[in-house]
């Protein structure tokens, strides 16, 4: 492209140095255009719309009526919409908290410990191991979930009833005081993986000699784990934690597929609640305030996270 | 004249704007030529419906020489979740099943997006088919409800809830067919003393909560239904139906004729711990009948819910012509067909509950209980509806509240106080 254009430009017996060339990032921005527009198209335009739809009372058909701000008034005293915040935060803990604490212990392990006594291989394979929840459709790994937490003929009950600890079975997705924690813990086993392999690759470009060096100066693994991998891999970590709490705040379809916000809305979240308001309850108006509030504090996330990556990055 | 770069630019604009254009998507909209019949519906291939509406589009095709029926299956939740966008669109099709109720179809008809089928139904004579109580779900008023008002839709199949009971393992236990709901909670008792859970039960969907509607429904009478579902009055969830249902329900746990653990459970889960010979007794809907009549191993058979003059029920869903249908007068000669005796006696011996069928036609023994139990009901007056109907999200309402009563985490009078909350705010105001 560029060829062509210094061809036109001579051709049109103008020198090159009549006009100075072009930087080379004028020509990358065309290639963003079709990105841009498609963004432009499928994200900021059914937002915007989103948002006056938030304005307005409506079923889904007919004419929006404006009604200000009201549903967002009404959604300030909506107890159940609180609820769903407060499950979303339990799903932080599940989905970032848990995942990069116990990645970063697994990742350090696989690649100091495991890579180093048992072959990369084997570390390769773990970590294949750890990462394929994550392939899965979350539709699939929770049915598959829900075959193994059912209370009756559920394989976690029939195993604990097999080595002899009957009296621990639970009804673990219909029990109010369970279900969120049982969705957690499948939202744990989901999500372990991806910080796996981040940190995996962000230990790989640790400079090796600064592991010998403390352990020629008797430094254990854990002090080699806290003062040389941490520190090391802070951005790996900002990455993940920021990835991770966006996800767990957009958690939709594993809610839907193993409770549906059940039993008694004890593991509703705002995604689902949203979901059934605009479908179910035909609350068009409503569901779309509590998207653009989940949106809204999303966004806000993301810029924190950013931010904090920009200063380690510094 | 553009320079090589504003042609480039041009170019990749244009690229990129029909790409978006086309990605929006650019079905084939129909035609108005008479010459197809755009048809969905969501029942399955091998229901009761699903067999006899396949028989109807060669019917009709058959009596339309030229004329293509081009059918589409959808799923139940995809046109409830998007009926009203594709009505609203140019792509709605010619002739479509449709959810009955104030919150789907009395919706759309208020919204006018909906054909006005009262003509039709007066010169075909599908009015003179339907029983009252059957043909409530096809009228709507400019509010959108049910009941009165101007046609809308054609339901050419009913349903109602019975008990479905495991003949075997009542005889194993020696306890006969309940008649009154006395016998049904002593057999149920027999059972709890043997160790069985006597009733199959889903928390998560609709079973609970309809099993809680039949105990208050036992207690009520025409205008308690009226004033709950037409609102023809105020409804009180603190009233003697209401409570006697709920207490009742709430009993029923404690005494272990539902199980702790069925609060999490879908129906599905439901009709399996029935048919696999695991819980003696169902009560759910004749929608289940045809699914029962291959999947079960055992010697079974229905009854209607004891001591109660009413139940469960209504005309099935409705055949609706979208307002922007290209081929009316098809979709009411397709309408037609499916109410035509071949038709429903086909329904009616596959396993469906037909309302125009021939009762000698009915050849199936059990088909012919099924089905003379509805015209009992439908002669009584006896449906009721579903619980869930009055109001737009009152399904997830009661599936939440009727959850906690299983699991304890709420008392009855809460409860009711609950679903009278959110009733006030989803009703129309009297």
């Amino acid at each position: 492209m560029t060829v062509t254009v210094e061809r036109s430009a001579r051709a049109a017996g103008k020198g090159a140095a009549v006009r100075p060339p072009r930087r080379p990032r004028d020509s990358y921005a065309l290639f963003l255009l079709p990105g841009a527009l498609a963004f432009l198209a499928v994200i900021v335009l059914p937002f915007v719309m989103n948002t006056y739809v938030s304005f307005t009372d409506w079923q889904g058909v007919g004419s929006p009526e404006w009604s200000g701000l009201a549903n967002y008034r009404e959604l300030m005293d909506d107890s159940e919409f609180w609820a769903s915040f407060r499950h979303s935060l339990s799903m932080v803990v599940a989905m970032a908290a848990i995942p990069t604490a116990l990645g970063l212990v697994l990742a350090a392990a696989l690649f100091d410990y495991v890579g180093k006594h048992f072959g990369s291989r084997t570390a390769a394979v773990l970590r294949a191991c750890f990462y394929l929840p994550q392939v899965l459709p979350i539709a699939v790994a929770g049915i598959v979930w829900s075959w193994i937490l059912a209370p009756d003929n559920g394989s976690l009950n029939a195993l604990l009833k097999a080595i002899g600890l009957g009296s621990w079975q639970q009804d673990w997705l219909g029990d109010p005081d369970l279900a969120l924690y049982s969705v957690m813990g499948v939202m744990v086993w989901v999500q372990l993986g991806f910080p796996l392999v981040v940190f995996m690759a962000g230990l790989q470009r640790v400079d090796p000699q600064l592991y010998e060096a403390a352990e020629l100066d008797g430094a254990g693994w854990w002090r080699r784990f806290w003062h040389i991998t941490l520190p090391q891999i802070r951005p790996e970590i900002y990455v993940v934690l920021t990835w991770c709490s966006i996800a767990a705040l957009k958690v939709f379809g594993a809610v839907y597929v193993l409770t549906k916000g059940g039993p008694g809305g004890a593991t509703d979240v705002p995604s689902y609640f949203s979901f059934t308001t605009f479908f179910e309850k035909t609350q068009v108006g409503y569901g779309a305030a509590i998207s653009t509030v989940l949106t809204v504090v999303i966004l806000a996330l993301s810029l924190i996270g950013l931010r904090l990556q920009e200063r380690t990055d510094s | 004249m553009l320079t090589a770069r504003r042609r480039v630019v041009a170019a990749a604009v244009i690229l990129t704007g029909s790409l978006l254009v086309t990605s929006c998507g650019d079905s084939d909209s129909g035609s108005s030529d008479g010459k197809t019949l755009r048809l969905w519906h969501y029942e399955g291939p091998s229901s009761a419906m699903g067999i006899a509406w396949k028989e109807a589009i060669k019917e009709f095709e058959a009596t339309h020489p030229g004329v293509k029926v081009e059918f589409e299956e959808k799923s139940f939740d995809q046109i409830q979740k998007t009926a009203p966008m594709v009505l609203n669109s140019s792509d709605a099709p010619d002739l479509m099943e449709y959810n009955k109720g104030n919150a789907t179809a009395g919706l759309l008809s208020k919204q006018g997006l909906l054909t006005d089928l009262t003509e039709e139904a007066t010169k075909r004579g599908w009015d003179k088919k339907l029983s009252p109580s059957v043909r409530t779900t096809s009228l709507y008023d400019t509010n959108g409800v049910m009941g009165s008002g101007k046609w809308y839709g054609v339901p050419n199949y009913a349903e109602y809830t019975l008990v479905y009971y495991n003949k075997d393992l009542f005889k194993k236990y020696g306890i006969a067919e309940p008649k009154t709901l006395d016998e049904l909670t002593a057999a149920m008792d027999t059972f709890v003393e043997n160790k069985v859970t006597p009733l199959a039960n889903g928390g998560a969907a609709y079973p609970a909560q309809q099993y809680l509607y039949q105990l208050a429904l036992s207690k009520a009478d025409r205008s308690w239904v009226d004033a709950y579902q037409l609102y023809k009055g105020k409804t009180d969830f603190h009233d003697a139906a209401w409570t006697y249902g709920a207490q009742t329900f709430t009993d029923w746990v404690k005494k272990g004729y539902f199980s702790k653990s069925s609060s999490g459970q879908n129906e599905e889960a439901a009709g399996v711990s029935f048919t696999s010979g695991k819980a003696p007794i169902l009560f759910s809907g004749s929608w289940w009948y045809g699914r029962f009549k291959t999947d079960n191993k055992f010697d079974w058979g229905t009854f209607r819910w004891p001591d109660s003059k009413l139940t469960l029920g209504s005309g099935g869903n409705l055949w609706v012509v979208p307002k922007g249908s290209k081929n009316k007068d098809l979709a009411y000669d397709f309408i037609d067909i499916t109410m035509s005796k071949k038709i429903q006696n086909l329904l009616g011996n596959s396993g469906g509950v037909p309302v125009a069928a021939d009762a000698s036609a009915i050849t199936d023994p059990q088909s012919k209980t099924l089905i003379d139990d509805f015209n009992t009901l439908s002669r009584n007056d006896g449906l009721a509806f579903y619980p869930d109907w009055p109001v737009p999200g009152f399904y997830d309402v009661l599936v939440s509240g009727t959850q906690k009563l299983i699991t304890g985490s709420e008392k009855p009078d809460g409860y009711l106080s609950d679903l009278q909350e959110a009733y006030d705010k989803g009703a129309p105001k009297q």
